[in-house]
């Protein structure tokens, strides 16, 4: 990590939140641990963290109603990795409807873990100075398209959903995250990466081939994602965000 | 329809138990009409030859008492339907061989025949006519000219009567037994929707007592038998749920592990243990119904992104075809049931494709194929089976636990679509998943 980084880890079974902690502390970081709300309060009121590590399954309190109180109060600009021990679709799209920045299923690798933190962090530095960390929208909406945040992909004018690639969701969302802004090939290539265990070969140009077939843009005469010669990529549509499920 | 099925006649209990009530009542009523007519022609023909007995000796005593010269005048006013009198002798005959003839004959012999000797004979030809020579006192020949009438004529509106009985007749063995097969076929049919979701029909538990009863036990059975399979799922989903939290400890443990090898070799095994417990999570989650609404989506876009996830995960897949518009189907189920049959690729060929193609009648084709060892072709229908596991994956050490293509299976007869399983020529296995009507 750049800087020494405050990670909060909540989770109720102790053995993981040491284990975790070694890790983390092993690598740089400064780590703060809580079994539950009580004790993630408790945290944040005397040094608040830059990211929090929740686990879904709490007792008491879980990990989607702290998320969401979170998401509501004056800690609402602290990123949050939520840990979920159930591998089905829906709870994690809860998790990331109650405004989590990411997820990672139980069990994972330590490794996956850092590289999801330092890949939050490095997003959440992205975000300009004095603009408000706004909640997630469910939906993104751009020219003739809608983007689903939560189920990760595309809606058309007629309502016809369309698929997107792990990797083609993560560079898409960069890009309505960042509208009007120019981004280089490294920059977007820091930002899309995500997870260490899914080794990004392809280039960022083949990517945003991919992507432009997917949103119907053409490479000579694009709509949505401008090529800046020996510059990077411009996303030049305007992104407004939508609440609720239409 | 052959001859042997027309001997072993029709196939539906409904046409048979018809056939059979219709054929008895027919019967019945007939035997009953039969009766009823013999009945009356015997009472008749006791009537008649009362009636001939003693008409025949008034007729006889007045025509001997005339004076000759009168009595051609008498002759037609004593004539009857069924007999008459000619002033001659008549033609001869044998005697006669009918029954009818015999019994009027002898009637005759019996009311006239202490006065008259009588010779009755029959006469030949067409119907039954017989004649009875006598001498009258004074020696004139007279012979009675008989023709007797067996039968009373039937009424005209007799045969519509039988044929309005013989309508009403069919339609009440059809109501009936319609009546009485109706509640088969809902049974049936309530069987039938018992699917993998548990999801079946209850049975209305209304009507006669018998069917009263047999909806019950249905509607007990069927509760058991949900019972039981939520019952297992569950023992499933909570065992593979509460083996993640120790999983999760010696996955951080072994990352910490400083030994390189020793930690490759946990890390293994666990992978292993994790893959088991996700595909048993994911199983109990199937069989429990699958929430997911269908939608409108672009089919290619959702094969290029999961062919694309792949490759970016370093496997070699390839995708060939296409289907070029849009279908509704549940999208979520459909990755993972192709992403199960990849991964089984994969697992067994080290590469798997993507082959989609639309049929003339509107059927969508997804396989999954590959050049592996394939199956052979007696267990190709038991590798759907949870935990089944082929004795070739056995020796050759593959891990696999045997889920992966029982949940695709059971998503497939969720969202209405066909799996099957079938060896390609020149090696390999293809996994082929039709949609019907999807669009």
């Amino acid at each position: 990590m750049e800087k020494v980084e405050h990670v909060l880890i909540v989770d109720d079974d102790r053995d993981i939140r040491e284990l975790i902690g070694a890790y983390l502390q092993k690598n740089g970081a400064r780590v703060s641990k809580a079994s539950g709300g009580r004790e993630m309060w408790a945290v944040l009121a005397t040094e608040p963290p830059d990211i929090i590590v929740l686990d879904i399954t709490l007792p008491g309190e879980n990990g989607l109603a702290l998320c969401r109180e979170l998401r509501a109060g004056q800690w609402r600009t602290i990123p949050i990795l939520m840990l979920t021990a159930l591998s089905d679709e829906t709870d994690r799209v809860v998790g990331l409807e109650v405004g989590a920045d990411d997820y990672l299923i139980k069990p994972f690798a330590v490794r996956e873990l850092l590289a999801r933190i330092r890949a939050i962090l490095r997003r959440a530095r992205m975000v300009p100075q004095g603009f408000e960390r706004s909640e997630a929208p469910p939906f993104l909406l751009f020219g003739d398209w809608k983007l689903d945040t939560v189920g990760r992909h595309l809606i058309d004018c007629e309502g016809t959903m369309v698929a997107l690639s792990g990797a083609e969701y993560r560079l898409l969302r960069v890009f309505v995250d960042h509208p009007q802004r120019v981004l280089t090939r490294d920059q977007l290539l820091s930002l899309t990466q995500g997870r260490q265990t899914e080794p990004f070969d392809r280039s960022i140009d083949l990517l945003v081939s991919r992507l432009r077939q997917r949103l119907n843009d053409g490479a000579k005469d694009p709509r949505y994602i401008k090529t800046l010669r020996n510059e990077g990529y411009v996303f030049s549509a305007a992104v407004t965000p939508q609440e609720g499920n239409q | 329809m052959n001859v042997s099925s027309l001997l072993k006649g029709p196939r539906t209990l409904f046409l048979r138990v018809t056939l059979i009530f219709f054929a008895g009542l027919v019967a019945a009523q007939y035997l009953t009409f039969y009766a009823t007519m013999a009945e009356r022609n015997e009472v008749q023909t006791t009537f008649m030859i009362s009636n001939i007995q003693r008409e025949i000796a008034s007729a006889v005593a007045l025509l001997d008492r005339v004076p000759a010269a009168e009595r051609p005048d008498w002759v037609p006013r004593l004539a009857r339907r069924n007999y008459g009198f000619i002033l001659g002798p008549g033609v001869g005959g044998e005697a006669p061989d009918q029954k009818l003839s015999a019994e009027i004959g002898t009637a005759i012999e019996q009311s006239i025949g202490q006065r008259y000797p009588v010779v009755v004979n029959a006469v030949p030809g067409a119907g039954e006519h017989l004649q009875a020579h006598l001498k009258l006192s004074d020696g004139a020949p007279l012979t009675i000219d008989i023709r007797p009438v067996a039968k009373m004529p039937l009424s005209t509106w007799l045969p519509l009567v039988l044929g309005v009985q013989f309508v009403l007749l069919a339609v009440c063995s059809w109501i009936a037994v319609s009546l009485a097969t109706r509640p088969l076929n809902r049974l049936a049919h309530a069987a039938e929707t018992l699917g993998p979701d548990m999801t079946a029909t209850r049975l209305r538990e209304t009507g006669p007592t018998e069917v009263v009863r047999a909806a019950k036990a249905f509607n007990a059975m069927q509760d058991r038998i949900r019972m039981y399979m939520k019952e297992r799922i569950q023992i499933l989903a909570a065992i593979s749920h509460d083996l993640q939290t120790p999983i999760t400890r010696m996955r951080i443990r072994t990352d910490l592990l400083d030994d390189e090898a020793e930690r490759a070799r946990f890390q293994q095994d666990l992978l292993e243990m994790e893959s088991l417990v996700r595909e048993g999570v994911a199983y109990g989650r199937t069989l429990h119904g699958t929430a997911e609404a269908p939608r409108r989506i672009d089919p290619d876009a959702l094969l290029e992104s999961l062919v694309s996830d792949y490759e970016d995960a370093g496997a070699n897949v390839m995708l060939s075809g296409g289907i070029g518009v849009p279908i509704v189907t549940r999208p979520v189920a459909l990755r993972r049931i192709l992403a199960n049959l990849l991964d089984n690729a994969i697992k067994f060929s080290g590469a798997g494709e993507l082959a989609a193609e639309v049929s003339e009648d509107r059927r969508i084709a997804i396989s999954v194929i590959d050049r592996g060892p394939g199956i052979p072709a007696d267990q190709l229908d038991a590798v759907f089976q949870p935990f089944f596991r082929l004795d070739t994956s056995r020796e050759h050490g593959r891990s696999g636990n045997g889920l992966g293509l029982a949940i695709a299976k059971q998503l497939a007869l969720a969202m209405n679509a066909t799996l099957e399983l079938k060896n390609r020529e020149g090696g390999g296995l293809e996994a082929r998943l039709v949609l019907e009507k999807p669009f």
